[in-house]
């Protein structure tokens, strides 16, 4: 493994050629590419780039369901110097369109079916090149069949620079429309050294690909298995029994999930114990389990390290908690990842010592390049810290928004995002904390906690929950009661009907979550204080 | 109590928002036609129409990638 930062993103792939070129790289349940099969078929995407006219620095959209095909669109357009925006498959036609005109994206590579998302309202620019995975025939004009490609002609690659910008990450933010992360190549490559070092992952790993690649966690399993020549199994499906399986039969070495993944996963293999005698680690990122998931991990996988992560899209990959803490330290995020720089910082205060509450900032080599065309965005959210000037200077750090909780050994816990922090009869709380307590009920499954606006406490506590068969909201107010202290006990119960909704990266959608539950419960007041007038 | 064919479209159409053409043997999932948050509200529909409590270990591609599958599965539930 070569721990030199400025190499670019084909070389990450094409360094594998001369020492492991037979090896397989990745793994689709209906087929397998060699790492040298899969530069060869990234060549003739970057040939066809080429040929469409598109130049290095020409932003490809890539929109394929998990698989090599999707992989194989990436590097093909890394070769030729093109920068990779990669708009995940759940992502609506309206939300595609609108990165598409806002990247002034020059080539769309997608799935044939998909197509409709590009005409009528949604219809991109005459000079967009696409590229169609999938049955040739019927092909919209000027369109080309991937199928029909020429073989690579051995073009030699573009010699990118490793400062410069190699993919933007749209994040659908909780308001506005989504901003677009500049990633570097240097900043992925250090995400991927970085990475490997702390899970020691090596030429024999072979990792369980289910988050997408259009998420910093998602793309870094792909990253640092190429750092170090071991294979990607891809899982496009979600169903928890078809991911066991595919762990199984593939004998996976690791799998990295999101909370809402785990929470299917778990009860499944509680429910019917499965061995994965491969299985060396999990790792969690992306919001915290909840204690009751959190607590089976080690039952449910007894033979795997437990790694908890943090990142921020901004900074890609920011802390973990090394495995041997796990059982000590259940549910903190660790410390900073190698070559990060992370502090928690009070607002014109300094540093946060141990005991006490601060931001999380991010400084060093892997903050991103800012937002795609927003300055003042950018500005906003990666400035220097006067805070930690005696520390960095005036390095610019990613401001994460996060509050987080030193401990007495440095560890870090996550408690709220700084402005879902509720203010309730003269206390801060937090919502994670009221979350925690109601996932431990054995009555919901998932559960948000949010202040509403109240004029006699500040803000009332509600919750938005999807009740388990068998549990109603008395019920639920009633251990509330019970475990909680009187200022932490929801007001209000929203049930919710059917599942919550996700991002596209499968966390909870808080923003749509709150805002719905608030709706219904003011028609809820609407219609009670009709009833008193009629 | 019974849970049909004709049933599992109307919801696929309905509810699910599947604008493509659907007959018992379309890929539903491997197809990427339905992603996670329709399989759960699917099972949801399942479970009420059928009276059928759904395992969930039995969520795999065999009971549940096409309309055909879902149909024989709730059957053999008895």
């Amino acid at each position: 493994m070569t721990a030199d930062f400025d190499r670019n993103m084909w070389e990450l792939l094409s360094d594998n050629l001369p020492v492991r070129a037979g090896k397989t790289a990745l793994v689709d349940k209906g087929r397998s590419v060699t790492y040298a099969e899969l530069a060869a078929e990234a060549g003739a995407v970057a040939d066809w780039l080429t040929a469409r006219g598109i130049a290095p620095g020409d932003r490809v959209i890539v929109h394929l369901r998990k698989g090599i095909s999707e992989v194989v669109a990436m590097f093909g357009a890394w070769k030729m110097g093109a920068v990779v925006v990669n708009v995940n498959v759940r992502w609506t036609a309206v939300q595609l369109a609108y990165v598409a005109r806002d990247c002034r994206a020059r080539a769309v590579i997608l799935e044939k079916g998909a197509t409709g998302a590009l005409v009528g309202d949604n219809t991109l620019s005459l000079d967009t090149a696409f590229l169609l995975d999938g049955r040739a025939e019927d092909l919209p004009s000027g369109a080309d069949a991937w199928r029909a490609l020429p073989t690579s002609a051995d073009t030699p690659a573009a010699a990118a620079d490793p400062s410069s910008l190699a993919m933007i990450i749209y994040t659908s933010g909780s308001t506005g429309l989504p901003k677009g992360v500049m990633l570097s190549h240097r900043n992925i490559r250090v995400g991927a050294i970085s990475v490997a070092e702390y899970l020691e992952l090596a030429e024999d790993d072979r990792l369980l690909s289910v988050l997408p690649y259009s998420f910093d966690a998602g793309l870094n399993q792909l990253t640092t298995m190429m750092l170090t020549g071991g294979t990607v199994v891809h899982q496009p499906l979600t169903m928890p029994a078809e991911i066991v399986r595919m762990a199984q039969d593939q004998a996976v070495t690791g799998i990295a999930g999101v909370p809402p993944l785990w929470n299917q996963i778990v009860p499944l293999l509680m429910e019917t114990p499965t061995e994965l005698p491969a299985l060396r680690r999990i790792t969690n990122t992306g919001g915290k389990i909840p204690p009751n998931i959190l607590d089976a991990l080690p039952i449910v996988f007894p033979n795997a390290e437990i790694f908890l992560m943090y990142g921020l899209t901004e900074a890609f990959r920011s802390t973990y908690l090394p495995p041997e803490r796990f059982a000590a330290k259940k549910g903190s995020i660790g410390q900073a990842i190698p070559n990060a720089q992370v502090f928690v910082v009070r607002h014109g205060v300094g540093i946060a010592q141990p005991g006490e509450q601060g931001e999380l900032v991010h400084s060093g080599p892997l903050v991103s390049m800012g937002y795609w065309e927003q300055p003042e965005i950018t500005a906003a959210k990666i400035r220097p810290c006067p805070e930690l000037a005696d520390v960095i200077g005036d390095a610019p750090v990613v401001w994460s928004g996060d509050l987080v909780r030193v401990d007495e050994d440095g560890d870090l816990w996550f408690v709220s995002r700084m402005d879902e922090m509720i203010k309730t009869l003269g206390f801060r709380l937090s919502p994670t904390e009221v979350e925690d307590l109601i996932s431990q009920s054995g009555l919901v499954t998932d559960v948000v906690a949010y202040g509403v606006e109240d004029p006699e406490i500040g803000e009332a506590v509600h919750t938005a929950v999807t009740l388990l068969p068998g549990s109603d909201e008395a019920a639920l107010t009633s251990y509330c009661a019970k475990v909680m202290p009187h200022y932490m006990r929801p007001r209000h119960v929203h049930a919710w009907q059917g599942t919550m909704p996700r991002t596209a990266s499968g966390k909870l959608d808080r923003p749509a979550i709150i805002s719905a539950a608030k709706a219904a419960a003011s028609e809820m007041a609407a219609y009670s204080t009709a009833d008193k007038g009629s | 109590m019974s849970l049909t064919e004709n049933d599992l479209s109307s919801f696929l159409r309905d509810d699910l928002g599947v604008t493509d053409a659907v007959d018992g043997n379309t890929e539903l999932f491997s197809s990427g036609l339905l992603d996670s948050v329709s399989m759960v509200n699917l099972i949801g529909f399942i479970e009420d129409k059928a009276s059928v409590n759904i395992r969930p270990g039995d969520v795999t591609l065999e009971n549940f990638d096409s309309i055909s599958r879902i149909v024989d599965y709730v059957r053999s539930l008895g």
